[in-house]
């Protein structure tokens, strides 16, 4: 089954084309606007907010990289929310559009569900690999986390999820961001502090690991944010001091580090899952990858961090959650009842 | 000017000054890192009955809390932090979101210098130490 995959939710602009048969997944195409942009650009890419630009590249996107007549596709999994409405429905209406047009069966998709599927996407580009790729076995356990997100959600089967703990305040990609900026550092935020970070002195600052005590698995990263921020403040004669930065840095990703460590695998011993998922785009931090799966692996059959492309906002995790939702025919809607949903949830 | 030392005494603050509210409000909030602007936030979409997750919106731009009052049928969170200029505000279609029966409320509204709303208030929460902040409800219409 040929899933063509669109996502618009906030940032991005993307589109996929994923192929799917039994529990494999094949990505022909994956397409993200910014990746485009740092083609034609010298510069890095500044990430275009609530991109008033999603309705201009979009069309050109799909004429570029899709059978434009809709040839061979057998579905269309679109973005239909969370995230910022008038984003969302630049995506939302285009695949309306597409699907009543081509008569192709329209699924709408939860964006987090998608960074949990992304984990079903090939993470070797060979097309013949030696072994089939292993696949997250359910029950399966997965700690979301990203500039907007931060959860814990378990996944029973294909479709079937509960939310276990969330953050109540910031995500930790946004204490990340926020961070960043404080020592000075330009975006991405994250992967500059990780950088800063090595070197330094992880044990230097004692940073607050919000929520660490209470046996539930709710996180708070807002109390971080501050404590980072008055370190500063009182060290001002510091800041120049380039140890002094990469120390800041390294205790403060350990704290972050620690904390969704720490409450993952309480939730594995509580929940006893059989494989492990970390999704978005925080999971490309080395130290939280390297972290869960040294002490993932020691309770659970296997843990799954997917590439860096898929982690980060892409349609193909999109296509690829459509794909398991397409088994089931109440998963597709008729075009003109899908409306674009800001608070969609994935429970 | 109030005084606040802890999250709860900003919600309690911000509760009773929603009691003030009659829906079609724009409320900015303007303070540094970690001063309590979503918490504040938080107080408001309380004090109208909400039980919603209210989080920071930097990355997601824009929440919206239903609620259940009389007049006010929602509360707009919105976080303009990651913006860059004022031409991406055409990106957050505000003329349909500011309606006579919603609360928006700002964050970051002067990122990129002059504030370009206009505001009904202004709350401003500065730090004082780790604990304590000052709250100033400005009315302005």
């Amino acid at each position: 089954m040929r899933i063509l995959g669109i996502e618009s939710s906030c940032d991005e602009t993307a589109i996929a084309l994923v192929t799917g048969k039994g529990d494999w997944l094949k990505v022909e195409n994956s397409t993200v606007l910014s990746q485009i942009q740092t083609h034609q650009q010298y510069g890095g890419v500044v990430p275009e907010v609530a991109a008033r630009e999603h309705l201009a590249a979009i069309f050109p996107m799909l004429e570029r990289e899709l059978p434009f007549d809709g040839q061979g596709i057998d579905a269309i999994a679109v973005t239909s929310g969370p995230g910022l409405a008038p984003a969302l429905r630049v995506g939302v209406e285009v695949a309306k559009a597409l699907a009543w047009s081509w008569g192709a069966p329209l699924i709408p998709v939860c964006h987090m569900e998608g960074h949990v599927y992304a984990s079903w996407l090939p993470r070797s580009k060979r097309l013949f690999p030696f072994f089939p790729q292993r696949v997250p076995k359910f029950p399966a356990l997965s700690l979301i986390v990203s500039g907007g997100h931060t959860e814990l959600v378990m996944m029973h089967d294909h479709g079937k999820f509960e939310r276990i703990g969330e953050t109540l305040d910031d995500a930790a990609g946004e204490a990340f961001d926020k961070v960043a900026k404080m020592l000075g550092l330009q975006y991405p935020g994250g992967p500059n502090i990780a950088r800063l970070a090595v070197g330094g002195n992880k044990t230097a600052f004692d940073f607050p690991r919000g929520m660490i005590e209470r046996d539930d698995f709710t996180f708070s990263f807002s109390g971080i944010k501050t404590s980072v921020l008055y370190t500063l403040r009182k060290n001002e004669d510091k800041l120049d001091d380039a140890k002094f930065k990469s120390d800041i840095a390294a205790s403060f990703q350990e704290a972050v580090v620690d904390v969704l460590t720490q409450k993952s695998m309480r939730a594995i011993e509580q929940y006893k899952p059989k494989s492990f998922i970390l999704a978005g785009g925080v999971a490309a931090n080395i130290e939280l990858r390297n972290r869960i799966i040294k002490e993932g692996e020691r309770r659970v059959t296997r843990v799954f961090v997917p590439p860096f492309s898929y982690s980060v906002d892409n349609a193909a995790m999109i296509a690829a959650a459509g794909y398991f939702r397409a088994r089931n025919p109440k998963n597709f809607i008729e075009p003109v009842d899908l409306v674009a949903d800001s608070n969609m949830d994935i429970v | 000017m109030f005084t606040s030392k802890s999250e709860q005494q900003t919600k309690d603050i911000a509760n009773d000054f929603a009691k003030t509210l009659k829906g079609g409000e724009v409320i900015e909030l303007v303070g540094d890192l970690g001063t309590g602007k979503t918490v504040f936030v938080r107080g408001i979409a309380q004090a109208f009955g909400s039980d919603a997750r209210v989080k920071s919106p930097t990355f997601t731009i824009m929440n919206e809390y239903p609620v259940k009052a009389q007049q006010v049928k929602k509360v707009i969170h919105i976080d303009l932090y990651r913006f860059n200029d004022a031409s991406q505000l055409s990106a957050l279609e505000l003329d349909e979101v500011m309606t006579a029966d919603s609360v928006v409320c700002i964050e970051w509204p002067d990122i990129f210098g002059q504030s370009p709303f206009h505001p009904t208030h202004r709350i401003k929460i500065d730090h004082v130490d780790e604990e304590t902040r000052e709250i100033e409800i400005e009315s302005l219409s």
